[in-house]
């Protein structure tokens, strides 16, 4: 809470007082002065940059992803044959268990994250988010949250409750060692994270949209980013509440979770699918933005039917808080509510339905180039059908009830989850690499990883749907060979393999292409011929993104800039790429500047969890770190004056005076309210 | 026009052609291939698992055929639509359409309504599924504890149950559920630990087991034979092998099973090493947890006779007759060795202990490979044991003797044969009880006649 | 569709006007409200789900299992606890009237008015506190029983939430002595009274909910 009192301690420019009353000039109040660092490690623990977070996001995503990956490699070489030894009942428990947590945790959700943080102020033409100190310590309260929960690993095992951690199986009694601390206190610091990124971009969305760009005109993945948003910001205070519960269970023998003290273990079903439900749709919905905007680039078409595709994401947004107990349809809620909730999850199909079938409208009569990007969202749009297809067959409850718990479902969410979010994500990082780094990924590689990821992808996944349907249970350490489950498992862990080299292959093909790209051409700001304004600016985008701050009438306004229509109706390209994308320039924009704080206060939250797992002193020392980081925080002062009348600040910013607007944005006068408060709040209000 | 790899559409089309041979097979396996899957959930055998069959499979179907079409649609679309690189065409932009009203309304109202048709089946089936029990069916609480099920028959020999699952003529048996063919069940779940889910795929769905609830289910077999199930709520270290089996015997059989499950353990006779079996097992820790009516009643902890159990669920597997059951130890091995009869897959034993003619049994039953010479042959055929019951239970029955073999390793270390937490000294919380069973040290001695004393118990 | 896109371009078509100052806060947005309170008002929305579920758990557990110990309403001194209560709405009295006084830039009253708030806040908490230790001392212990698990953390959070909001209000104070608070950020303190009402107004409905529906 605290965060938010420096917000005015410096005058928030001649806008912000028109009545033309001066405020004080504030002495620095800062421990030390605002890092300046552009370049080394320095510059990236101390960033406040949404481009460079959003790096960091998805760079973290891939070590964890890493990490996920093995585990997901273990349990398929342990289930390739019947009674096998490789992992022992209780190796496996903890591996399946932290596999199910880092994927959705510390992978998919940080990918999201990253494109969220990367995209969406440029898709709006912001120049940061709303808070960029605090969208830093949302990174590192992520990064140290999943590293505190991996570290479980070195200090006595993971956790071994299943993502879904039921109680009472994840109290002390049924699990002695400290591995579900760990995943509990990680966990809410990784919350943490959520929670404050999930504020941070709802606001840079309502509130920092370049002139003209109503909601209506906002890019899918904008939109997808909104819900998404919200959906974080009422789902991660209802998990963060369960797991208190269990905190206080396990550490202070509270009675939650206590059976013989009369508690009733579907509380903690309840919560956590409360909140595990909207969860699984904000995983998948922001893979749905990026394949709404990058189908129309390939099918030089625009999006059919953008108010439709809005609308049910929105509508899935909401109908996704309806349809939790569908997860708990054996587990002894009363036929009411199973035939309540049956219902709504068959009718959350429609809307999901109604976006494959508007994006097939997309492709069609349009003019497909077959680029690897647009590949994966074709992966995106079949594979992620399967998986709702056979969505639709558990929400018949009576066939859950056979379904539920075994392979099958498994499948299911891999095929919604991999099938759909990760598809989505591969193909956005092929699409957006040359805005983000400035060299292309080899679309000739893209391809092959593509097949290769689409072979594995099923031959992992798809046998899945079968072992479920034969009684192959899920979470069973290993199996016996008379069950009949042999042949199918072989086949899924050679898919698995398969799958693993072809993230292998991606990973290359960042390095080879790098290598190459030094021998060739810089990709330009658009080389895909896009639709959306993040293609205006250079690749890779310039540290303040947009100048001037481009006004938008439409959608797909960067795509009208460069074509329209002839006298006769004939769509002809009317401008060069050159002529509507803005050069690379000197910046002389006033961006906020970096701090150490947020990765200061970040790191009290571990050291503080160490603490309540080994000693309370430790978690005293924890807690003072988190107070002098936000001590130092808001007293830090909001810029670095020694910095301030840098070349960086253009030629005529005497910012101290309040009179920040310079020469640029003036220049750009038809939006600069906008930009001069996006840049007036960069100095001011680095509030986060 | 850039230049097209061979070799790269070469493999996008097999990969493609991959995909689908794979959904072609999976439907193939689901269809054809449930022979020897004693869990599948493809066959049912009673009218409950019949119900939810009728309605999948129409879903499956719509399923399928939405599949098929957009998958159909897509690959079209790629074909027509894909850019053809011609010099001509190369300036031509395709019209710009952003979208049709009638379409999205189409694909609104479309679904919704094949939805809708879904949502009254599955009411219409929930509403049947979730009837009251029947009159006649016999009513039994099962109880789901780390790792294995408890099974409670209440007022067996009356009609209906007075609800009451302790009355002197109520028995209690573990692993393996008896019943009736053509009646139906009426199950009362509850757990003495953590969630389990108790799952008889070709009879019914699952429902789970809570600590602190009673959850109400239903079963009824078809036709008499052995039908497996698994727990399906992960339930901790041994989730894994928690596994149950129902057999569904005639009526008749079933009355005659009832009144021997009544008695009281068999009393060995006099100086025989089954007596001294006895005696090891009213010494041992064994008569602490495992109950054995009129021999260790006053022995074994309990919390409602106010003796401190051992366990954290407080109950271990009555032994009374532990003869006539065909599985051990959260059912994953079997006590007697096979019985043709037993079913098709059941030929084989889980973990084999003999080797079965025209398999290559040469691994033991924790699947360690050993020499073929070193095992029994298993018996080859068998009818009925003495109860007229399709499974091996009958001692002296020389076609399906018990399997020593197993029961002994069983005893000499049981959590090397199943993972388990039984030492207190490792859980704090647990208050010096255990989960599961722990080694004894037993002497070869001891096992022996423990195994012998075990195996009278019929 | 093309008239469904525009009727909401029309609605939510808010490109702010460069010469109107909204609000009177420090900068224009889309939306007219400054970034910190449009992000108070999201945390807010966010709390109400954590006491949502920590409201709930306690309906849910309100009775404690036979045989362990006192349920908490059989403790509750609602004499008592309304006072309190009522200390806590007036505190909300006084923040309205410091906000208005920062608004007004009158800094001596907007003082005043903060400190009786914070005082206010802590007779409240102390009061909890003397709540909580008579409970403990009539045998209703925090791992007593499910009830009193479930009182303790639904009442503790709340009033952690309370003393963070004391310790907000001290900042704010001592920011106003060193002379960093003016009419032209008023909205800081504004944005520290929404958190105030929110508190406020949580314990309102746990006081309703918890002590008062038997």
């Amino acid at each position: 809470m605290t965060d938010i009192l420096p917000a005015k301690l410096e005058p928030a420019g001649a806008l912000a007082l028109p009545s033309g009353a001066s405020a004080p000039t504030v002495a620095p109040l800062g421990v030390f002065g605002r890092p300046k660092t552009k370049t080394g490690w320095r510059s990236w623990v101390s960033t406040v940059d949404h481009k460079k977070i959003g790096i960091m996001y998805g760079t973290a995503a891939m070590v964890f992803l890493m990490i996920g990956g093995a585990e997901a490699l273990l349990i398929r070489a342990q289930l390739w044959a019947p009674r096998q030894h490789l992992l022992s009942a209780e190796a496996y428990n903890q591996v399946y268990t932290m596999h199910g947590t880092t994927m959705i945790f510390l992978v998919v959700m940080p990918i999201g994250a990253a494109f969220a943080n990367y995209l969406m102020p440029l898709q709006i033409g912001a120049r940061d988010v709303a808070f960029p100190r605090i969208n830093a310590f949302s990174f590192w309260c992520f990064v140290f949250g999943g590293l505190f929960l991996n570290s479980s690993w070195l200090l006595g095992g993971g956790a071994d409750g299943g993502w879904f951690m039921y109680a009472p199986n994840s109290g002390v009694l049924y699990s002695p060692g400290h591995g579900i601390d760990f995943w509990n206190l990680g966990l809410i610091i990784a919350g943490i994270a959520s929670l404050t990124g999930a504020i941070n971009l709802i606001v840079t969305v309502l509130n920092l949209r370049a002139p003209g760009m109503s909601l209506m005109k906002m890019p899918i993945f904008t939109w997808m980013t909104l819900v998404t948003q919200f959906l974080l910001l009422f789902a991660i205070p209802v998990i963060t509440c369960a797991q208190f519960l269990l905190l206080f269970d396990r550490q202070f023998q509270a009675n939650f979770f206590n059976v013989s003290q009369g508690a009733n273990p579907l509380l903690w079903e309840h919560l956590f699918w409360v909140f595990g439900h909207p969860e699984v749709y904000l995983m998948i919905l922001p893979a749905f933005g990026l394949v709404s905007d990058m189908l129309p680039v390939f099918s030089r078409k625009p999006i059919f039917g953008y108010p439709f595709i809005v609308f049910s994401g929105v509508a899935i947004g909401f109908m996704g808080w309806g349809v939790w107990a569908h997860h708990m349809f054996v587990s002894g809620i009363g036929p009411v509510s199973v035939t309540v909730f049956s219902l709504t999850t068959m009718f959350i199909a429609v809307p999901t339905g109604v976006k494959i079938l508007n994006w097939t409208a997309t492709m069609w009569g349009g003019k497909l180039r077959f680029n690897a990007p647009m590949l994966f969202c074709i992966g995106l749009i079949t594979m992620f059908t399967i998986g709702g297809l056979s969505g639709v067959t558990h929400s018949v409850a009576p066939a859950d009830t056979q379904q539920t718990d075994t392979y099958y479902i498994v499948a299911h969410f891999h095929y919604v989850l991999f099938g759909g979010a990760f598809f989505g994500f591969i193909g956005g990082f092929y699409f957006y690499w040359p805005k983000v780094f400035g060299y292309m990924l080899s679309d000739k590689m893209g391809k092959w990883n593509f097949w290769l990821m689409l072979l594995g992808f099923n031959l992992t996944f798809g046998p899945m749907h079968i072992l479920g349907l034969q009684g192959m249970s899920r979470r069973v350490y290993t199996y016996d060979a008379n069950y009949g489950f042999e042949i199918w498992n072989k086949v899924a862990t050679i898919g698995a393999f398969t799958l693993a080299a072809s993230i292998l292959l991606f990973i290359v093909n960042i390095f080879v292409s790098y290598a190459k790209s030094k021998k060739m051409e810089k990709p330009g700001p658009d080389p895909w011929d896009a639709r959306t304004i993040e293609w205006m600016i250079p690749s890779p985008t310039p540290e303040y993104n947009f100048d001037p701050i481009p006004t938008v009438t439409q959608l797909d306004d960067f795509w009208y800039r460069k074509y329209g229509e002839t006298e006769d109706g004939r769509l002809v390209r009317i401008a060069k790429t050159e002529d509507v994308t803005q050069p690379e320039h000197e910046a002389h924009v006033h961006l906020p500047s970096p701090s150490y704080w947020p990765i200061v206060t970040a790191f009290g939250l571990p050291v503080a969890a160490y603490g309540l797992i080994f000693s309370m002193w430790l978690a005293l020392i924890g807690g003072l770190i988190v107070v002098a980081g936000i001590y130092g925080w808001a007293t830090e002062h909001p810029d670095d004056p020694d910095a301030a009348h840098d070349v960086d600040h253009g030629p005529d910013g005497g910012h101290a005076s309040g009179d920040d607007h310079d020469a640029v944005h003036d220049a750009d006068a038809g939006d600069g309210d906008a930009d001069s408060a996006t840049d007036d709040e960069k100095e001011v209000a680095p509030v986060g | 026009m850039k230049r097209r790899s061979p070799l790269l559409m070469v493999f996008g089309t097999i990969v493609t052609i991959v995909v689908f041979a794979l959904f072609a097979m999976m439907t193939w396996s689901a269809i054809k291939g449930n022979d020897g899957k004693p869990l599948t959930t493809l066959e049912p055998q009673g009218p409950f698992a019949q119900d939810i069959q009728g309605l999948v499979i129409p879903v499956f179907a719509i399923a399928g055929v939405v599949f098929i079409g957009v998958m159909g649609v897509v690959l079209f679309i790629a074909f027509r639509f894909r850019d053809r690189g011609d010099e001509e065409t190369a300036d031509e932009i395709p019209k710009q359409l952003h979208g049709k009203t009638w379409a999205e309304l189409t694909w609104t109202i479309i679904p919704a309504v094949v939805l809708l048709v879904i949502g009254i089946a599955t009411v219409t089936t929930l509403a049947t599924l979730n009837a009251p029990a029947e009159a006649n069916a016999l009513h039994i609480k099962v109880e789901g504890q780390q790792w294995w099920w408890k099974f409670s028959y209440d007022n067996s020999n009356a009609a209906v149950g007075n609800g009451s699952f302790t009355d002197p003529e109520d028995v209690a048996t573990a692993d393996e559920l008896v019943i009736p063919v053509g009646r139906e069940i009426e199950l009362s779940e509850t757990s003495n630990d953590v969630i389990h889910s108790f799952w008889i795929p070709a009879l019914n769905g699952k429902k789970d087991a809570v600590p602190g609830m009673i959850t109400d289910w239903k079963l009824q077999a078809d036709a008499p034979g052995v039908y497996r199930g698994q727990c399906t709520e992960f339930c901790g270290l041994s989730h894994g092998n928690m596994r149950m089996l129902v057999r569904a015997i005639p009526e008749d059989q079933f009355a005659v099973w009832m009144k021997n499950q009544q008695l009281p353990a068999k009393v060995p006779a006099a100086g025989s090493k089954e007596a001294a079996g006895e005696t090891q097992f009213k010494g041992l820790l064994c008569a602490s947890c495992h109950l054995i009516r009129g021999v260790n009643d006053a022995q074994v902890g309990s919390p409602d006779k106010g003796v401190k159990t051992q366990l954290v669920s407080g109950v271990a597997p009555d032994l009374t007759h532990f003869a006539t059951r065909g599985t051990f130890a959260g059912a994953i091995f079997n006590s007697h060795y096979p019985n043709p009869t037993d079913g098709p897959t059941a030929n084989q034993p889980f973990g084999q202990t003999c080797t079965v003619k025209g398999s290559s049994g040469t691994s033991d039953i924790l699947g360690n490979k050993v020499d073929e010479k070193d095992l029994p042959a298993c018996p080859q055929a068998n009818q009925f044991d003495a109860f007229g019951i399709p499974y091996a239970s009958a001692p002296g029955n020389p076609n399906n003797p018990p399997d020593k073999v197993a029961l002994a390793d069983w005893l000499r270390d049981p959590t090397k044969m199943k993972p388990m937490a039984p030492l207190p000294e490792e859980n704090p919380y647990a208050g010096g009880r255990r989960r599961g069973m722990p080694n004894l040290k037993l002497t070869e001695e001891q096992i022996d006649q423990l195994v012998a004393y075990l195996n009278s118990l019929s | 569709m093309a008239d469904v896109a525009t009727t909401l371009d029309t609605s939510f078509d808010d490109a702010p006007d460069p010469d109107v100052a909204h609000g009177g806060h420090g900068y224009a947005t889309n939306t007219g409200l400054s970034n910190t309170k449009l992000a108070m008002w999201l945390f807010l929305a966010s709390e109400c789900l954590l006491f949502g579920g920590l409201i709930t758990t306690y309906l849910l557990y309100k009775i404690p299992a036979a045989g362990h110990g006192p349920a908490p309403h059989e403790l509750y001194d609602i004499p008592f606890t309304s006072i309190s209560s009522f200390v806590l709405l007036m505190s909300s009295l006084t923040m309205v009237l410091a906000v208005s006084s920062i608004e007004r830039g009158d800094n001596q009253r907007f003082r005043l008015w903060i400190v009786a708030t914070a005082l206010l806040g802590s007779v409240f908490i102390s009061g909890q506190v003397y709540e909580f230790s008579s409970f403990v001392s009539e045998g209703m212990g925090y791992t007593t029983s499910r009830s009193s698990s479930a009182f303790y953390t639904l009442t503790g959070f709340h009033g952690v939430h309370v003393t963070i909001g004391i310790i907000m209000l001290v900042s704010v104070l001592l920011l106003s002595h060193r002379g960093h608070l003016h009419r032209g950020n008023a909205e800081t303190v504004e944005v520290v009274g929404l958190y105030w009402h929110f508190v406020d107004v949580v314990w309102i409905l746990i006081f309703a909910l918890v002590y008062l529906i038997p």
